[in-house]
């Protein structure tokens, strides 16, 4: 569990400077969002929406502003206490090639877990477990190059469940899938919302995907344009 | 850890030809140390303890045998004992089968004496006593006692490019009465004694003369001291003496050949940096490929030092497994199977331990080197730029 809200960003900007120019992916933003919430990120492409992701992952730090994730300011602390808080708190998927090749899909699954004070058996009974949650109970010892598209995001997904992060951002996890394996990715994450509570933040261009979302947030110039909240308007 | 292991194995034939490429650039390497070494045997073979007295102008000259005593009683000297190049080849048939006058180092000596100077060699007491009973006989290293295809008890002829007997025959003939070994890997066990008596009593001319003294002193330090002392003495003389260390006496023989040696290391060395430098560079590329993926690792977790150093420990693993074969062969070739492309050359041919330690050096540095440059980088990599990259 973590202090409430899970998300706090206060006058966050991130300045790229490039070839002289500037480049301006967040201008100021302002959002809160609470834990247990599936938020749907969406925007035209440039909108700055991997930026903000990043950001929340700690992968990236602001040029100004306050990141407050789980409690804690992340613009606070090093690269390398960055990384050690990602790996407790935090869990990626990637449009695609999420996985490491030479890795078989339980070893990809297992992969963040040994980083994490846990027994040879416990990171087994963990990763396994992840893995029957996604519907790869037969596929265990498989390497991605022998998997579908779809099935590597699921394994993707499997190894961010593993580590049973407070967050689980996804972008765009979708974007390279047909529409019948995009359906089970969405299924999946709104099981995993619903059924155990993990606060899910998509990046997603698909209204679909969007709708299933308590929380639509659009992003334009790097500016929030339109934040709904469907929960309400469902109620 | 195991993903080392498997990154290594993603691509086996790349890691095979880049571990092969590591391997042959050290064994050459290790091949140019060992001739080195050969070359530098009858330097590193010379006791600091040793002193050579020959003539002053030059080797080729002699000098009269009645200065055996008078140089035993320099201070300092705890023996002397003559050498004199018998230049002899070899007669019969050799192990090979071949027939062909192979060429060795002889000495006519006191072997007595030269015994005492020499404490490296090892013979068998019985053998040894044989051998100083008969004034016929001689002393055989091991090494070129197999060549020649001698045992104890054996004839040996010679033919003497020097020397010529009383009798008109440059044929010479010797017992083998004894063999030697020893426990120093850089002593030469191809050289062949024999009594200083009966040759200088069998020969046509040059009676009464010998080649060089060999002394010992009893403290390596005073050796400039005693030296000049010895050369002082004989001085003005009709037959002046320049006396030296045993290494700065080898080394005279060493100079004739280095600038050879000068441009064989140079060669070499261009050859074995050119191969360390194209394995290093698929090391790099093999690194450089998999940015996105030090991007997933940095998003699931792993520091900037984890992939530090797990691209680090990749290149050291290469190279390492590439000195192992490298040098093990090497080892393998001249320590344990004693090969000796030519043994008549090369009285001594192995691999000195210092060199092995440089060429794992050579490849950990290469290792380092090359997986520094990718290990800096991916460590440096912001995840957000690496994935960005698919
Ligand atoms: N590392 C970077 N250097 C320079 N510009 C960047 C960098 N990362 C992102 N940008 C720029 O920031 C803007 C927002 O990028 P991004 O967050 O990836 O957008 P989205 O994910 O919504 O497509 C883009 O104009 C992009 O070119
Ligand atoms: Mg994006």
């Amino acid at each position: 569990m973590c202090p409430q809200p899970i998300i706090q960003f206060r006058r966050v900007s991130k300045v790229y400077h490039k070839g002289g120019a500037d480049i301006h992916p967040l201008d100021e933003i302002t959002l809160t969002i609470q834990e247990g919430d599936f938020v749907a990120l969406m925007g035209p492409s440039g909108s700055g929406k991997t930026t903000l992701l990043n950001l929340l992952g700690g992968l990236d730090t602001p040029t100004s502003g306050e990141v407050i994730v789980c409690g804690q300011d992340l613009a606070a602390l090093s690269s390398h206490e960055r990384a050690r808080w990602r790996c407790d708190h935090v869990a990626y998927v990637f449009q695609a090639y999420n996985l490491l090749p030479v890795l078989t899909a339980y070893q990809n699954v297992e992969l963040p877990l040994t980083l994490m004070p846990l027994s040879r058996r416990q990171r087994r009974e963990h990763a396994l477990k992840a893995l029957e949650i996604v519907g790869l109970s037969d596929r265990v010892h498989h390497r991605p190059d022998e998997l579908s598209g779809g099935q590597e995001q699921r394994v993707a997904i499997a190894r961010a469940l593993a580590s049973d992060p407070d967050l689980l951002l996804a972008d765009e996890p979708t974007g390279d899938l047909d529409a019948h394996s995009a359906q089970e990715i969405m299924s999946l994450l709104i099981a995993l919302n619903r059924d155990y509570g993990k606060t899910i933040i998509v990046v997603t261009h698909d209204p679909k995907v969007a709708h299933a979302a308590h929380r639509e947030l659009h992003l334009e110039k790097g500016v929030l344009s339109r934040d709904v909240d469907m929960k309400n308007q469902r109620m | 850890m195991r993903l080392l292991l498997l990154n290594l194995l993603r691509k086996p034939l790349r890691t095979l030809l880049t571990v092969f490429g590591v391997g042959v650039a050290l064994f050459l390497f290790c091949f140019l140390e060992i001739v080195l070494a050969a070359f530098n045997a009858g330097v590193n073979m010379a006791d600091a303890s040793r002193l050579v007295v020959q003539h002053k102008e030059s080797i080729i000259f002699e000098l009269p045998m009645a200065y055996r005593s008078l140089i035993e009683q320099a201070e300092g000297v705890t023996g002397v004992t003559t050498a004199s190049w018998f230049g002899g080849l070899s007669q019969e048939p050799l192990a090979d089968g071949e027939k062909r006058e192979e060429f060795f180092a002889q000495f006519a000596t006191d072997i007595e004496r030269y015994l005492s100077l020499y404490p490296e060699i090892k013979v068998p007491p019985d053998q040894l006593r044989n051998l100083l009973s008969d004034r016929m006989g001689c002393l055989l290293g091991v090494k070129i006692a197999e060549r020649l295809n001698k045992k104890v008890g054996d004839r040996l002829v010679l033919r003497s490019t020097i020397w010529t007997q009383k009798n008109g025959s440059t044929i010479w003939e010797f017992n083998v009465r004894a063999l030697y070994t020893t426990d120093s890997p850089t002593f030469d066990q191809t050289m062949m004694l024999i009594h200083d008596k009966r040759f200088d009593e069998a020969r046509q001319f040059g009676q009464g003369s010998v080649g060089l003294y060999i002394l010992g002193i009893t403290d390596p330090e005073r050796s400039a001291e005693i030296s000049a002392a010895i050369d002082a003495r004989f001085a003005n003389s009709p037959y002046e003496t320049r006396t030296m260390t045993e290494k700065a006496f080898n080394l005279q023989f060493v100079g004739m050949i280095g600038n050879f040696q000068f441009l064989l290391r140079s060669i070499g060395s261009a050859v074995v940096l050119t191969m360390l430098l194209v394995s290093a560079n698929t090391m790099m590329m093999s690194a450089r490929e998999r940015t996105r993926e030090m991007g997933i690792l940095k998003a699931i977790g792993f520091t900037d030092g984890h992939v530090f150093l797990l691209l680090i420990g990749e290149a050291l693993a290469i190279s390492l497994l590439g000195a192992l074969a490298g040098v093990g062969l090497a080892w393998l070739l001249a320590n344990a199977l004693h090969y000796n492309p030519k043994p008549d050359f090369f009285p001594i041919f192995y691999l000195p331990g210092q060199s092995m330690l440089a060429a794992v050096g050579l490849a950990a540095l290469t290792g380092l080197l090359s997986g520094i440059v990718p290990a800096t980088a991916g460590m440096r990599l912001s995840a957000t730029e690496s994935l960005r990259s698919v």
